[in-house]
């Protein structure tokens, strides 16, 4: 149901290729030069998970974003009201692939809970820019973290635009509903 | 062997790396001469600098030219201010040494005056006898103080060698370094590591660079005051005042004894007594009412009762070196403390 959150509007061709390839063709990091490109490939961290291993949480403090270099990841959420049963309240979101990212609402939220859980697939590689990393790159070079942040800024926006139609739509739904 | 096997296996491997390293790394640095002292001076020098670097590298300088760069801008520094200071140092050390068992018997002489008074008043209801120890103990620290300062000489040496030299590498690659151990970290454990090195490396940073700036502050004010005033010792008395006051509460005290009591012994005026006392006022109000409301107060966050036992258990464990650090420490167990309450039982909850 909540499939548009997740599913990657920004998505590009995602075969495995190097670290600084794939920072690339992410859009946070599509404007940058290739010398802020590679200042930036010696800041984020390369992960390496298997299958089923989870990545993060949903409810833990997240930190920042994952892009996928290989591999698989899938997106679930606990619905609230389900009791002690959490098998039965879990909805799978989305499946994302390699060159989608996710969390990076953690980037910009200061103790932010992560509001679903990321799983490994298959066996993922994980590029990992967290929010650490981007004050790291404000600090030491403004210029390429501007580009960053504006970036990241207008995918916030979009993701909230997304949210907002969404909202729209539901409630028209349910006024619908209720008037039947 | 299964997936889930391989993986547990790699998580154990790299979870006894980083704890392996740590060890090691504790074990070196406590084992062995002057690295304890190196390190944790490296550390301070690093954690000074790192801004000025990455401010010329934000101009586009790359930062091993800025890291080279400043090391030597700094060395130049250093050898022109030994070179201006040192003969002041040498003359105000060697009349030190010439004049202390004067100040030593004048403190004597106070105390048995003390002593007398306070014997008088307390009429037989308990005899104070602390002066004759005091003589002795005073006495053979001072005649020690100077036969052990060839060895404290060139054990500083080497602390001064060592330091910049491990500071030179942890300004440059210090975040490379830490992103290598980052890695052996296990995924299930990373981000929170992550942040808990960062919110470390800002707290630390901020009040290693605010306590440099007050005992810089202080140093030169007492220096300064107390060679306008013409007393004498005006250098070696506002180092040891810069740097006694990075002892939290107490130190500020401990920084003025020995101008007090040169004061009292050599029978100076009343108005100059007053002049000293004034010199360490001034240097104390503008310490507690600039400095650390605007600089340290924003940075730790504890509570003053806490502060006082952190410094007493560093007092016990590690000396004078334990009062300075303790409070960064405690930082630290703060932070570290915090982290895993957040992960392991909040989240759990």
């Amino acid at each position: 149901m909540t499939d548009y959150l997740w599913k990657n509007l920004f998505k590009r061709t995602p075969p495995e290729k190097a670290l600084h390839a794939i920072l690339r063709e992410n859009i946070l990091f599509e404007d940058l030069t290739s010398k802020q490109l590679r200042f930036v490939s010696n800041i984020v961290h390369l992960r390496k998970y298997s299958s089923n291993e989870t990545i993060f949480r949903q409810g833990e403090i997240g930190v920042g974003m994952y892009i996928i270099v290989s591999g698989s990841v899938t997106i679930s959420a606990q619905q609230a009201n389900r009791g002690a049963d959490k098998e039965a309240g879990k909805t799978i979101i989305t499946r994302l692939g390699s060159g989608d990212f996710f969390g990076e609402l953690a980037l910009v939220e200061e103790n932010g809970r992560r509001s679903a859980t990321a799983e490994a697939a298959e066996t993922t590689e994980l590029i990992g820019f967290f929010k650490p990393d981007l004050l790291e790159i404000l600090e030491r070079n403004p210029l390429a973290g501007v580009k960053i942040t504006l970036r990241l800024g207008e995918v916030l926006g979009r993701r909230l635009r997304e949210t907002t139609e969404r909202v729209s739509v539901l409630e028209e739904q349910l006024k619908r509903n209720r008037a039947e | 062997m299964d997936t889930v096997g391989m993986y547990n296996r790699e998580r154990i491997i790299k979870s006894a790396a980083v704890g392996g390293i740590i060890v090691l790394c504790a074990l070196i640095i406590l084992k062995v001469d002057n690295i304890l002292l190196s390190f944790i001076l490296a550390f301070v020098i690093s954690y000074l600098l790192a801004p000025v670097v990455n401010a010329a590298e934000r101009t586009g300088i790359s930062r091993k030219v800025a890291v080279a760069g400043l090391f030597l801008f700094l060395t130049a520094l250093f050898a022109t201010g030994i070179y201006l200071l040192l003969p002041v140092v040498t003359a105000q050390v060697s009349a030190l040494r010439s004049e202390l068992p004067h100040f030593i018997d004048g403190v004597s002489k106070l105390l048995i005056t003390a002593e007398t008074r306070i014997n008088a008043i307390l009429s037989g209801v308990y005899q104070l006898d602390v002066s004759a120890t005091a003589n002795r103990v005073l006495s053979g620290l001072s005649g020690q103080m100077f036969e052990d300062l060839p060895r404290y000489t060139s054990s500083s040496l080497a602390v001064l060698i060592l330091a910049p030299f491990f500071a030179f590498f942890m300004v440059l690659d210090g975040q490379a370094a830490a992103k290598k151990i980052l890695e052996l970290v296990p995924n299930n454990l990373f981000e929170p590591a992550l942040n808990l090195k960062h919110r470390m490396n800002a707290q630390l940073g901020g009040y290693i660079r605010a306590r440099l700036l007050e005992a810089g502050i202080v140093c030169l004010v007492v220096w300064l005051g107390l060679a306008v005033i013409g007393f004498p010792y005006a250098v070696l008395l506002g180092t040891f005042a810069g740097l006694t006051n990075l002892i939290p509460y107490i130190g500020p005290i401990i920084g003025a004894v020995p101008a007090i009591l040169m004061t009292l012994v050599t029978g100076a005026s009343g108005l100059t007594v007053l002049a000293v006392v004034a010199v360490y006022t001034v240097a104390q109000l503008i310490d507690n009412f600039v400095i650390i409301p605007l600089v340290v107060a924003r940075i730790v966050d504890l509570h003053p009762v806490v502060v006082v036992i952190v410094i007493i258990v560093g007092a016990q464990l590690a000396g004078i070196i334990g009062m300075i650090i303790s409070i960064p420490v405690a930082c630290i167990l703060k932070l570290t403390a915090m982290a895993i309450y957040e992960h392991l039982v909040e989240f759990g909850n």
